[in-house]
């Protein structure tokens, strides 16, 4: 446990330093809420009127936290790593390589969950949010959106063979999830048929469960359901099968 | 004398190409071991294997009487291993990343101690990346020292390092030879292997062309200094 909590501080360190992960994790929806509320303010939402535009969006913005560590910090630090050899190192130590994946799941998790309590801080002291649904069904949902996350970020650092295709394939994943999913533009403004097509991401999944979590709607949550666990399911099958340490 | 290393009839092949043939190799308890050949010869996929990151089609590895493979936790305890053109973390600082291996190791070396030892004591809160590819390269070979090893593997030990440097990781690993160490590296350059090296193997596309002491090999050559007598028998395997 002491060679994990060392590895832990170290490497926590490290993520620290690079600014871009704290930038688009936790500063970027932290700007947004900001935004959102001076200028929405107390007023409820124009479509679905009943709770104002800072309820309606909670659930999406923190996904933004998720979705930076899921599709940028995690496949970037492994494929970097492997490039690096610093995997194929563990090897020929006493540690298992799967520690230092599992020291970088933590990093993620607490850099995702920092974003999302900062965002309800927020909301919260500066804008008077209150979660009209269940707290406890949306930590259980947040929780099921991470991993299956991470699943994918995790199938994302095992297909690519090289930092290179990592890279390029973390922008194409990284940025339409960010935009088109509902995290950070409000998705009942899309047009009808790019919300057809945005339906098909999986955040756009964890963002419906996640938003009638907050706001205790009473619609069915069978397809949001489905697509994320379905995710992690294939994520997690296709990276046991995909993954190489070197 | 005890074996530290044994490889018998080692095969390793990618798709057709054959990158190990038929290998065979004891190292003794204490002894400093070269496997020598040009770039290419399968030194590194050897060592690879040797240390269990590469699976082979058949033979046998034993380090210190374990299989490499299986008993990676146990062996690497007592095994220090620098493998060839290491980095590093971005962004990582040399105290960080000695305070990293060190936490790997139940009973780690004192790394300030290695730091001095090895004149890399004034770059502990410096980044990695900032260091020349001479002091990066003695870092490796460092790192490589922190598990307090009984036996270490070192490929292309002291590439990119000034002569000032060699002599530093010379001298370093002569005084750990006299407490026992087990010393297995490759190298390209024949005068660091006739200062450390007790026995050779000269190995070319994956096989053992000799394998000697030191004064036998060159005694055996019409030369008389090392670099020569190598040369001298990789003629002889091209002439044949």
């Amino acid at each position: 446990m002491k060679k994990f909590f060392t590895l832990l501080k170290i490497e926590g360190k490290l993520s620290l330093r690079s600014i871009d992960s704290i930038f688009f994790g936790i500063c970027m929806p932290v700007g947004i809420i900001i935004l959102i509320g001076l200028i929405a303010g107390p007023n409820p939402t124009t479509s679905d009127a009943g709770y104002t535009l800072i309820q309606s969006s909670f659930g999406a913005l923190v996904t933004v936290g998720i979705c930076a560590t899921a599709f940028m910090g995690i496949p970037l630090t492994i494929a970097d790593y492997r490039d690096k050899k610093i995997l194929k190192h563990f090897f020929v130590t006493p540690v298992s390589p799967t520690m230092l994946l599992w020291v970088h799941a933590v990093i993620n998790m607490l850099l995702s969950v920092i974003s999302a309590l900062l965002i309800y801080a927020t909301a919260r002291i500066f804008f008077g949010y209150q979660m009209i649904g269940s707290e406890l069904a949306f930590v259980g949902s947040y929780l099921l959106v991470m991993v299956s996350m991470y699943s994918l970020g995790l199938l994302i650092a095992s297909l690519c063979r090289t930092i290179k295709t990592a890279n390029v394939v973390c922008s194409i994943v990284y940025f339409p999830m960010l935009f088109l999913s509902g995290a950070t533009i409000p998705f009942d403004i899309f047009p009808k048929q790019l919300q057809t097509v945005a339906g098909f991401l999986p955040l756009t999944q964890g963002i419906r469960l996640l938003k009638s979590a907050s706001l205790g709607l009473e619609t069915s949550l069978l397809m949001p359901l489905i697509v994320l666990v379905g995710s992690l399911i294939i994520g997690i099958i296709l990276s046991m099968r995909f993954f190489r340490w070197e | 004398m005890e074996n530290c290393i044994e490889v018998k009839n080692l095969n390793k092949s990618y798709g057709h190409r054959v990158a190990v043939n038929n290998l065979n190799l004891t190292v003794k308890k204490g002894e400093v071991f070269g496997l020598l050949g040009p770039n290419g010869a399968g030194k590194s996929t050897t060592i690879d294997c040797i240390l269990g990151l590469k699976s082979f089609e058949n033979g046998s590895v034993r380090v210190l009487g374990m299989d490499p493979a299986r008993e990676r936790k146990r062996l690497f305890e007592r095994v220090g291993v620098q493998l060839q053109s290491s980095s590093y973390q971005g962004n990582i600082r040399v105290g960080e990343v000695c305070e990293e291996i060190a936490a790997l190791y139940q009973s780690p070396a004192d790394y300030h101690d290695l730091l001095s030892q090895f004149k890399l004591d004034q770059y502990l809160k410096q980044p990695v990346a900032k260091l020349s590819g001479g002091e990066k390269q003695k870092l490796s070979v460092l790192l490589a020292l922190i598990p307090q090893p009984e036996v270490l593997f070192l490929d292309e030990l002291t590439t990119g390092l000034d002569t000032e440097a060699r002599r530093e990781v010379w001298h370093v690993l002569t005084a750990l030879k006299k407490k026992g160490l087990t010393l297995f590296l490759t190298s390209h350059y024949m005068d660091e292997v006739e200062v450390l090296c007790d026995r050779i193997c000269i190995i070319s596309q994956g096989h053992a062309l000799v394998t000697d002491t030191v004064p036998k090999l060159i005694q055996s050559s019409p030369y008389q200094r090392l670099e020569e007598a190598y040369l001298w028998v990789m003629k002889e395997e091209i002439a044949l």
